[in-house]
């Protein structure tokens, strides 16, 4: 356990920009909130208000989550390629950690450390930004921020993401850290080139896409599968300036699904798959000393 | 000693492939405890190969014990008790001292942190410093000193000085025989330049086509080799002793044997002990 707290931490020291991106990011959103033109509108009913508020926190969690699921591949990609690339595997290697604990420590680091720092990172500039819009906006919407409520449902709706998030891209990132492990230059191209290769040789010579409605569902199915999607009951629909209206629930918990994402047999071969992958990434890390 | 401790590194039959290319082929050899063995050989001899074998890098095929196991699958146990240095700037750049102190300090259970801060203090380097600002030569001695913090039995170097002014190997060198030898810990070495670590082997082991050439201790070379330098006229009789090697000097020839007859040779010419590089070429002609 020790070992793997040293781990994880040596990725911090590695990964600087772990914890200076979302850094760069809150210092960013704090100037706009400062200095910005704060022009929201007031809304009329309560409802509404309370609407608007959860959106715009959950907007500012959106930009990094946005960053996050970016940087993070990249650092999957990159792990198990960097020290190999720089030859201090062999340094590494040259400890009494066996390669396991090297590519769980990593996998650990992609796929739950870096969400909780950005998780981190997006609450307290949600707070300092609701803190300094309703100093500056004396509006309704300000005192609308504050509600225990609406922070302890942002609280759980992140925590419910990080978790099935990290379930459900396991296998992706497996992919990228066998990837990593096994490419000896050029990580970003092979990780895109073989599944597409895969995909346009289908519809070629076989007319179908399998392959293709698989990746598809895994990139971009995670929305459907953890999360309830019909709106209705439970939905507000409040009309902006313009012409158009947002629809929002009146609460989180409306909308997380667990139960429907735990027992989704796609979450569990996702797993499965992701585990195997992860095997792989660990047996070419266990033979590979250099590129 | 020798009878009693089990050898530290046993190698029966040792074989690695790539491919095609046979890198070791059925090598014998063993290294005991406090020892400081030179396994020697012209580049693509098979060392590298012998060494990765031997940490637990590589799988390889036949029969090989380190420290009382199989070094393959085994790694991470066997670095609790043995340690290497691969080569040149295997630190990553990134790394500050001070960190890669904390983290060996958290990882591993034999590191002995301050041997490794007294060591870095010795040397002034400083623990805010990246090792991607230091010198080669920097760079090399503080992966030096951060190994001989650890309490090992077996050190294992490949071509550590690789790359180094002649100033950083004789430091390099000189912390490794002073701060670090003692009678319970073994060194393994390899390297193609023979001539700088000549005085520090107790024993050498000659590599070439994935074969041990020669594997002998110091102390035995003086009782199975000589040369004789001979001069013109003594050659064609000196030569029916059988030398295995001639070098050509101004004036004479060096003639070098094997298990000769030393009272033979002395009506020759003065019978001296050939040094570990003269041997080297000599067997690797």
């Amino acid at each position: 356990m020790n070992t793997y707290i040293w781990l994880v931490r040596r990725e911090f020291w590695e990964y600087r920009a772990i914890w200076m991106c979302p850094a760069v990011i809150v210092c960013a959103l704090m100037l706009a909130a400062l200095f910005g033109r704060v022009e929201v509108a007031e809304l009329g009913s309560p409802e509404g208000n309370s609407g608007m508020a959860g959106m715009a926190l959950f907007a500012f969690g959106m930009i990094f989550f946005f960053v996050m699921t970016i940087y993070s591949s990249w650092y999957l990609l990159d792990c198990l390629n960097a020290d190999r690339k720089d030859r201090s595997v062999l340094f590494w290697k040259s400890l009494p950690i066996s390669d396991t604990a090297m590519v769980l420590a990593k996998l650990f680091t992609g796929l739950v450390a870096i969400p909780i720092v950005y998780f981190t990172a997006a609450d307290l500039s949600a707070l300092l930004m609701a803190f300094i819009i309703s100093l500056r906006s004396h509006s309704s919407l300000g005192s609308a921020l504050w509600q225990p409520d609406l922070w302890l449902q942002l609280q759980a709706l992140w925590l419910y993401v990080i978790a099935s998030i990290a379930i459900w891209y396991l296998p992706l990132a497996g992919w990228l850290m066998l990837i990593s492990a096994w490419a000896r230059r050029a990580v970003m191209l092979w990780s895109i080139m073989p599944p597409l290769a895969v995909v346009l040789a289908e519809r070629l010579f076989l007319g179908t896409h399998v392959v293709e409605d698989l990746l598809r569902n895994r990139l971009a199915g995670y929305l459907a599968v953890a999360f309830h999607h019909q709106q209705g009951a439970g939905w507000v629909r409040t009309p902006l300036g313009g012409a158009g209206s947002i629809a929002t629930p009146i609460s989180v918990w409306r909308l997380l699904d667990p139960i429907g994402f735990f027992s989704s047999p796609a979450t569990w071969i996702g797993v499965f798959v992701g585990a195997a992958l992860v095997c792989g990434a660990v047996q070419l890390r266990l033979r590979s000393t250099e590129l | 000693m020798s009878e009693t401790v089990p050898p530290l590194v046993q190698a029966r039959g040792l074989s690695k492939k790539y491919g095609s290319r046979i890198a070791l082929d059925h090598v014998n050899f063993s290294v005991e405890a406090g020892r400081i063995v030179g396994l020697i050989g012209p580049n693509g001899a098979g060392k590298t190969s012998a060494l990765r074998a031997i940490l637990g890098l590589t799988c390889y095929e036949g029969d090989l014990s380190v420290l009382g196991r199989e070094p393959f699958g085994n790694r991470a146990a066997l670095m609790l008790e043995a340690t290497f240095i691969a080569d040149i700037a295997v630190l990553p750049g990134w790394l500050r001292v001070d960190q890669a102190v904390d983290f060996l300090d958290g990882v591993h259970p034999q590191f002995r942190r301050e041997r490794a801060l007294a060591m870095l203090a010795k040397m002034q380097i400083a623990g805010r410093r990246r090792i991607r600002e230091l010198s080669k030569g920097m760079k090399t001695l503080v992966h030096l000193a951060l190994t001989m913090a650890i309490d090992a039995k077996l050190l294992v170097l490949d071509e550590p000085t690789l790359g180094l002014d002649i100033l950083a190997r004789r430091g390099f060198y000189d912390a490794l025989v002073n701060d670090y030898m003692d009678a319970t810990r073994s060194i393994l070495i390899t390297t193609h330049q023979v001539e700088e670590v000549e005085n520090l082997l107790t024993d050498i082991l000659f590599i070439d086509k994935g074969r041990i050439v020669l594997d002998c201790s110091l102390e035995q070379i003086a009782a199975r080799y000589a040369a004789v330098a001979v001069s013109e006229e003594h050659v064609a009789a000196a030569r029916a002793e059988n030398p295995f090697y001639e070098r050509p000097m101004p004036g004479k020839k060096v003639l070098y044997f094997e298990h000769p007859d030393f009272q033979r040779l002395a009506s020759f010419g003065e019978v001296l002990t050939p040094s570990v590089s003269d041997l080297f070429v000599a067997k690797l002609s």
